[in-house]
């Protein structure tokens, strides 16, 4: 199923970015589908993932009904945790013809290079895999980078990465 | 032909005709991207990829030959959209001929909308099979003659000439759309018609093209908060204040411009729950809708999604009243088709004349009809194999698993390049319009 879900979130992304290149200017109906799409399989990868991990870290179930609640509380809080991920990726999915979204998109593509080393994973081949701590490093240097208190949005993006981060070391 | 356009699975359809290219070879600019006949039946108009509009007239009958079938000749052809450069966005804006719709006749000459995705623009289509002769001051070829050699007075008169026929564009409605115009529907009013992009609907008067009412904005005020967009839009065929729009998540509102001036609130919504055994990553996709035509009486409106049509009670808002699967064979497929991104094409639908049969494309050039009165449904194809003069066409079979029986076509073999989108139905007789890639079929009732 996540194998699925990871195929379908990389098919999703790549369709995403040669929708820009397409004649005739960006397709707002097609994006938002693939965008709802790439979002729907993303989420599944993500619990399946987190639910691989949580597996991963059980080396005595001392409490047999401990171990279990983990898991499912962390995948409670997945959905809630990718939202403002989410919110902040999106302007990067869709692009905005409209003057007053321009400067949102334009604030965020310094994140754009944080997002894109966080699916290399996810894209088909091309790029190569950064480890998990080069991965991280770079994410907190986009933190420092970015943290220059400009705009309240971009503070949403920060509390998004420390959570992310959170998902990973667990 | 006395037809009243009914009848389905007893009527035996016969090809006619077939417009275009023979050659496999598609050439882009030839695709085509609508097909309308016009109120009367007797003009057939279709727009193409490349900004292209050709109309087709159906020959006057010959009363003595009753058995004799009544063909589509080319009538005019005009270059109605060119490809346009927003340089203030940096966008290429295609010509591609999105639809047209007719407009009722009222005197000699004929009238249709046609759009592209940002403009729309209203051409008169007239004849003149007359022109005046017999100028004082001017040759037959329009050169002045010497004032010295004039020594008569002569009153000039018309002479029959070969038939001309003109397409001139009247009103050219710019600058009402920031994202692409999906539909445009004509009002039965006769002076008003809507136009509708992703985001907005729009209503103009045919007669204004500097100003138009935005009736329905569904732009979030966020756009990161985007969940839908507009899909398609029409006008009840004989209420002037009421229409729908359709939506990419399934739902079909209703609005009443008596209501107030901004119809973002609607009269109705029509909305059927989700299946939830259904349910997969491409659940939003299938549901939604590409088409939604209202029946001619008024009383039911039709969509169209990637699986089903769906006719609905404008009375029901709940769960429509007749669900007719197209290719229900496809849905274990969902996975392919969106690899390939034919999950996304548009497909129309249409009614026939009195309602009791709706018809709508599919892949392998292979289209259907749904006989409502009698709950029967044929797969047919449009194909230059059948192409003999009246040769009847024979109901296709689509084998979905198992042993494939004779005749039949397994889905592996569908050829998903060969699509029928865009379909059209005579308003009085049984003569359709199915458009394969870049070929127009004319398929006629069979007549014994």
């Amino acid at each position: 199923m996540d194998v699925e879900a990871k195929r379908i979130m990389a098919l999703s992304i790549s369709k995403l970015y040669s929708l820009r290149t397409q004649r005739g200017g960006l397709k707002l109906h097609r994006s938002l589908l693939l965008s709802m799409t790439m979002r729907a399989a993303r989420d599944i990868y993500h619990t399946a993932q987190l639910l691989r991990d949580a597996e991963e870290e059980q080396v005595v179930p001392c409490a047999p009904d401990a171990a279990p609640e983990e898991p499912m509380e962390i995948s409670k809080d997945s959905p809630q945790t990718l939202t403002p991920k989410e919110v902040a990726m999106k302007p990067q999915e869709t692009v905005e013809e409209d003057k007053e979204n321009r400067c949102a998109s334009e604030r965020h593509s310094r994140k754009r290079r944080g997002k894109t080393a966080l699916e290399t994973d996810f894209l088909p081949l091309k790029k190569a895999k950064m480890e998990t701590d080069e991965e991280k490093q770079h994410l907190q240097g986009e933190v420092l980078r970015t943290n220059n208190g400009n705009s309240c949005r971009q503070a949403e993006t920060l509390t998004a990465f420390p959570t992310n981060r959170t998902i990973v070391a667990c | 032909m006395a037809g009243a356009g009914g009848g389905g699975n007893d009527v035996q359809w016969c090809f006619s005709q077939v417009k275009g290219a023979i050659d496999d070879d598609v050439a882009e600019a030839d695709i085509i991207s609508t097909v309308e006949f016009n109120h009367s039946g007797e003009l057939l108009a279709t727009g193409d990829k490349g900004g292209r509009v050709v109309i087709f007239q159906q020959e006057t009958e010959n009363k003595s030959q009753p058995q004799c079938r009544s063909e589509y000749n080319v009538y005019s052809t005009f270059q109605s959209h060119e490809p346009e450069f927003d340089y203030l966005k940096s966008l290429e804006i295609e010509e591609k001929i999105n639809k047209i719709r007719w407009l009722p006749q009222k005197n000699a000459a004929q009238f249709l909308l046609s759009t592209n995705d940002k403009t729309i623009k209203l051409w008169k289509i007239s004849e003149r099979d007359k022109r005046p002769e017999g100028y004082n001051l001017k040759e037959e070829d329009g050169r002045y003659r010497d004032a010295a050699t004039i020594t008569t007075l002569r009153v000039p008169v018309f002479r029959p000439m070969d038939l001309m026929v003109e397409a001139s564009p009247r009103r050219v409605f710019v600058n009402g759309h920031t994202y692409h115009i999906n539909s445009i529907s004509v009002n039965s009013d006769n002076e008003t018609y809507l136009s509708a992009d992703d985001l907005r609907i729009n209503l103009w008067h045919l007669e204004i093209t500097d100003r138009s009412f935005n009736v329905v904005d569904i732009k979030p005020a966020n756009m990161e908060e985007l969940t839908e967009v507009i899909t398609a839009t029409e006008f009840h065929p004989h209420q002037c204040n009421t229409f729908v729009y359709s939506s990419s998540k399934g739902t079909i509102r209703l609005c009443d411009m008596r209501a107030s001036a901004l119809c973002d609130k609607h009269s109705k919504l029509f909305e059927e729950p989700e299946d939830p055994s259904n349910r997969s990553f491409f659940s939003e996709i299938i549901s939604s809708i590409s088409d939604v035509k209202f029946s001619h009486n008024g009383r039911y409106m039709m969509t169209r999604d990637y699986l089903s049509v769906k006719i609905w009670d404008l009375n029901m808002e709940n769960r429509p009243v007749e669900t007719y699967q197209v290719h229900e064979y496809l849905r274990s497929k969902l996975c392919s088709l969106y690899e390939n991104d034919c999950i996304f094409d548009k497909f129309e639908c249409c009614w026939n004349g009195n309602d009791s049969v709706v018809m709508t494309g599919s892949y392998n050039n292979f289209f259907r009809m749904l006989d409502r009165s009698q709950r029967r449904d044929v797969t047919l194809e449009a194909s230059r194999e059948s192409c003999k003069p009246r040769q009847v066409l024979k109901p296709r079979r689509v084998c979905a698993g198992g042993k494939r029986k004779k005749d039949e076509i397994s889905v592996d073999s569908l050829d998903f390049n060969k699509k029928i989108l865009h379909t059209a139905w005579h308003p009085q007789e049984n003569i359709i319009a199915v458009a394969t890639t870049n070929n127009l079929y004319i398929f006629q009732e069979k007549m014994n």
